[in-house]
């Protein structure tokens, strides 16, 4: 397993909306699902979790609504919104486009007169 | 999914919204959600910790670890809902007992806060009051159906009057008013049981008046249309005081006889209590006019009615204005100029325009005026505040260091201004209030009563926007200072000073506002002095007045008798009751005019030929009076120069005036004025009105109660039976209240319908300009009563702070040796030059100020006497503030200990 790496700041809540994308689930479902997809890359901090789902319901990107958790206890479950879908498709190009810059940049080879 | 442009923003708004106001309104439901939601993934994870072989409570321990402190994740999720600053400016009872506190722990500073806002509230709110008052609906119209109908001539910005026929034209062409009525007002002579008659005013009213009002009769009925014919037994409907005073209450009222004026009339009905239609009424007759066709006889009368279901005050306009004009109109080009318009029913009595006081050009003005009283107000009490909480420098310094955010600060310094302000409204709401209730504002007016729909008492939109004035106020006088509060005691160690010093701003402030009082002492006085001295006019222009008996005789307003023919025998009446005046002995002199001197005199426009042309601008305005030819010499005046008026004068055609030499003075810049001519035009463009040529020029005679230099006047000579009603100047002697009973007896011996006012000694006449003097002088004594509270409380609170702040000072300046006499003066000094500086501004202005407003300040004494008390006065006001602002901290100066001040500070 890799080294788990540090997020930089507004990178968290990217990776909540694609963790979210991916159907709906709740807060600590969210931390287990990051650590997946990220085959363990990824550690989020337990505290930043919250406010940043906060933060997303708040802006409209996300929505709650309470339902059953696997143990058998109410539970908050998060879903993307319109919103949030559109917000997330631009952000991901975005990076797409950052990472394959950033990318480019450090491959780059001086060359020979 | 296609969406509109933007839409992303409108969705983005109202989640924000949504979630904000969820934040706010359900603070409790939200915490309780998050606790729930920390709680569960606390669970999960242990519950994945067990999986990985830990013991149960070892696994919770550290998912809890793990998790982190939970009111930290609460807030920093409060945060990211934006939900941070609402708490920070959250707030709660605490604030508003600590508010309470305030209050009484610095009394003097707060009192006098809430003094200014007490006065400076009710004066912001007072414009918009008056505005809704005038066109608030009838109390019989809940609905607000009821509208008048009046016209308006945009010549000359009046309201003129209207007449029968216009009233009959409007019933039969208006589908909009479902009803329409006319009436006019007079007073009547009612014969009580025992024969006595006594005047009552009344109306006469088309029997449409009651079916608009809807109200039901006490006993009997209201007036009918059967009562409108001609021919119809002359019938009265009684009110219930009427019925009460005159008639013992008698509940067989109904069907006997009354005698009005000459007439029997059958009492039909006594209306309820609370009934006084259209102003102040007493008794209701049958307003009856000749059937239409045949020569126009002008019948003046207001008219209103009820709106037809679904029909707005706009359509009922848009009708009106289509309606064309009643036959007599055509020919008249005055009529034809008049614009009717459809009005709030107060608007058909008051000549404003028809959107009310608001639609005045000079409301906002006035509205902006008050205003700018109110943040004066607020600036001073800004300061007091600023004082107040000085004093808690190290409280909110040691609130800062353990974790109060500044606008926490800021919001409890608000809400403990807003406890000031909220008081201060309620209090100058209820003293307002009461006030209006025992105050005579009619006589402001120049009249006896407010009519009874006219209700100035304060309502509950009065006190909504007295308190929403309170909460701007607290604003203002609580925020601004607190901000620079806050910023000082953040930057400032806990163990300095306060460092918090009064800027030039504040000192400006009190200057001003010692200046101001000290004048505002002076011209209070001159003014107040001008109201109490009754007689000043008449006694400037040499009548004896004392000796005079003025009284109102007035001729019932008939506007056609029973028969229809008509009131042909005005005239006669009154020339007859001003021969058998004439001939009574105790009356020496007889002065027969249509306004008497010291009493309000009319304002008509006009011109004088030769002067240069206006064009179309507006017209000047001038006090004229109708006099009888003989009234110059019944009041024992003589003219200064021309020549009096003579019998033939009064006659169609000889078109003569008097002027007076105020007239000469500020019309004429004193040129000769006899041969000149003068016109009275009823509009800016009326060529038609005739030239009248002055013949002679009379002295002051109580024209203008304010001021007699500057009552110009013109005297139209009228004959005896033109005027209605007769004021009539009768010179008994000394004593004249002994020949009232002897008024009476003439005036019922010639015609018993002929109504007599209550007769007064005219040098002992109130009217409009001296209630409106005593009002001025009354104001200008609180405005500076309150800028003397707010300047000696200023200074205090300044002094105060400044021995508190400088008592370590003192202290070693005491132990190395200065006297007391020097450490007084040093923490004085700044406060004494700005009362002096206020002292030199103030006194000379107040001085000017009496000087010129003659010498009646103290009784017949010299200007120079006069301006001696006045700037006496105003010194006692300058030595009231110095005495009241320095003795404590003087007293605390002089208390301090060199030891104990060396060891209270550091």
């Amino acid at each position: 397993m890799p080294k788990p790496a540090e997020l930089l700041p507004g990178n968290l809540e990217l990776v909540i909306l694609k963790a979210i994308s991916l159907g709906d689930v709740h807060g600590y479902g969210v931390l287990l699902r990051i650590e997946q997809i990220s085959q363990g890359a990824i550690l989020v901090q337990q505290g930043a979790l919250y406010p940043a789902l906060y933060r997303l319901e708040h802006q409209g990107l996300i929505e709650s609504r309470w339902g059953t958790s696997e143990n058998n206890r109410r539970a908050k479950y998060y879903c993307l919104t319109e919103l949030g879908r559109q917000r997330y498709s631009a952000e991901k190009a975005s990076w797409r486009r950052l990472t394959d810059a950033i990318s480019v940049s450090l491959n780059a080879k001086l060359l020979e007169a | 999914m296609a969406h509109f442009p933007g839409w992303h923003l409108l969705a983005k708004g109202i989640a924000r919204c949504r979630s904000l106001l969820r934040g706010v309104r359900r603070r409790d439901d939200v915490e309780a959600e998050m606790y729930e939601e920390f709680r569960q993934h606390i669970e999960l994870r242990t519950a994945d910790l067990m999986r990985t072989g830990l013991a149960r409570d070892v696994a919770a321990r550290q998912a809890r670890v793990e998790f982190g402190n939970m009111d930290t994740h609460r807030e920093d999720a409060r945060a990211a809902r934006g939900l941070r600053t609402v708490d920070q400016i959250r707030f709660s009872w605490l604030d508003v007992k600590l508010g309470l506190r305030m209050i009484v722990k610095h009394p003097v500073l707060s009192v006098t806060a809430a003094f200014a806002l007490a006065v400076g509230i009710p004066i912001g709110i007072a414009p918009a009051h008056v505005a809704r008052a005038i066109k608030a609906p009838l109390p019989e119209d809940p609905e607000n159906r009821i509208r008048g109908i009046r016209l308006f001539d945009p010549a000359t910005s009046n309201v003129a009057g209207v007449d029968y026929e216009d009233f009959r034209f409007w019933s039969q062409q208006l589908a909009s008013y479902s009803t329409l009525a006319a009436f006019q007002t007079s007073s009547y002579n009612v014969a009580s049981e025992d024969g006595r008659a006594a005047p009552v005013s009344g109306a006469r009213m088309t029997a449409g008046a009651f079916e608009i009002l809807r109200t039901v009769p006490h006993l009997g009925r209201p007036l009918l249309r059967a009562d409108d014919e001609f021919g119809a037994p002359d019938v009265v409907v009684l009110s219930h005081a009427l019925w009460n005073a005159r008639f013992a209450s008698d509940p067989a009222i109904v069907g006997r006889t009354v005698r009005i004026g000459r007439t029997p009339h059958v009492v039909v009905g006594v209306m309820p209590p609370d009934f006084r239609f259209p102003a102040n009424e007493q008794l209701w007759l049958p307003l009856r006019a000749k059937p239409a066709g045949g020569v126009h006889q002008a019948i003046p009368v207001r008219v209103f009615g009820r709106l037809a279901d679904d029909v707005t005050p706009e359509r009922a306009q848009a009708e009106i204005d289509a309606s064309g004009l009643p036959l007599y109109a055509a020919t008249d080009e005055t009529r034809r100029r008049l614009r009717p318009e459809v009005v709030a029913f107060g608007l058909t009595f008051i000549g404003l325009p028809r959107g009310g006081v608001e639609a005045l050009p000079e409301f906002v003005f006035v509205q902006l005026l008050t205003l700018l009283v109110l943040l004066v107000a607020c600036v001073n009490v800004a300061m007091l505040v600023y004082a107040r909480t000085a004093t808690r420098f190290r409280e909110m310094a040691i609130r800062t260091a353990i974790g109060a955010s500044r606008s926490r600060i800021i919001a409890q310094i608000f809400v403990e201004t807003l406890v000031i302000a909220v008081l201060a409204a309620g209090l100058g709401v209820v003293a307002i209030d009461w006030l209006l209730r025992h105050v005579n504002i009619a006589a402001l007016a120049g009249e006896a009563a407010l009519p009874y729909w006219l209700t100035l008492g304060v309502s509950r939109t009065a006190v909504f926007q007295a308190l929403g004035l309170a909460a701007v106020s607290a604003t203002v006088a609580g925020v601004i200072p607190a901000l620079r509060l806050t910023r000082q005691a953040v930057n400032q160690s806990l163990r300095e000073r306060s460092g918090i010093r009064f800027g030039s701003l504040t000192g400006t402030l009190i200057v001003a506002d010692i200046a101001i009082s000290v004048a505002a002492v002076g011209l209070a006085l001159s003014i107040g002095a001008k109201a109490f001295d009754l007689a000043s006019t008449n006694r400037l222009a040499g009548i004896p007045s004392s000796e005079y008996l003025a009284v109102e005789f007035r001729m019932p307003r008939d506007a056609v008798s029973t028969d229809g023919s008509g009131d042909s025998s005005q005239a006669a009446t009154q020339n007859a009751l001003i021969a058998a005046l004439l001939n009574e002995a105790t009356f020496r002199r007889v002065a027969v005019a249509d306004a008497l001197p010291g009493m309000e005199h009319r304002s008509q426009p006009f011109e004088i030929d030769g002067a240069p042309d206006a064009d179309d601008a507006s017209l000047e305005w001038v006090r004229w009076v109708h006099v009888d030819p003989g009234y110059f010499g019944a009041l024992d005046q003589r003219v200064v120069s021309g020549r009096d008026f003579s019998a033939g004068d009064a006659e169609a055609g000889r078109n003569v005036v008097i002027v007076n030499s105020a007239f000469v003075e500020l019309r004429l810049n004193g040129a000769d004025p006899i041969g000149r001519r003068v016109r009275f035009p009823r509009a800016s463009d009326d060529s038609g009105a005739e030239w009248r040529t002055i013949v002679g020029v009379v002295g002051h005679l109580g024209v203008n109660m304010l001021n007699a230099e500057h009552g110009d006047a013109v005297y139209v000579p009228t004959a005896v039976g033109q005027m209605n009603p007769l004021l009539v100047g009768l010179h008994v002697g000394p004593s004249p209240e002994r020949a009232i009973e002897r008024v009476n007896a003439v005036a019922s011996r010639v015609d018993p319908s002929v109504v007599v006012g209550a007769p007064l000694v005219l040098s002992s006449i109130h009217q409009g300009d001296w209630y409106l003097t005593l009002a001025v002088a009354v104001g200008l004594m609180v405005m500076a009563g309150v800028l003397v509270l707010l300047a000696a409380s200023g200074i205090y609170a300044m002094l105060s702070l400044s021995v508190t702040e400088r008592t370590r000072e003192i202290g070693i300046r005491a132990a190395l040796g200065a006297s007391r006499q020097t450490l007084v003066l040093g923490i004085l000094r700044r406060s004494l030059v700005q009362i002096c500086s206020g002292a030199a501004i103030g006194l000379p202005v107040a001085a000017r100020v009496v000087y010129e407003n003659g010498g009646s300040v103290v009784g017949e004494s010299s200007p120079g006497m006069s301006v001696l008390v006045a700037v006496s006065l105003a010194a006692v006001v300058i030595l009231a503030v110095s005495l009241f602002s320095f003795s404590i901290p003087t007293k605390r100066v002089l208390a301090i200990e060199a030891s104990e001040a060396m060891r209270s500070e550091g």
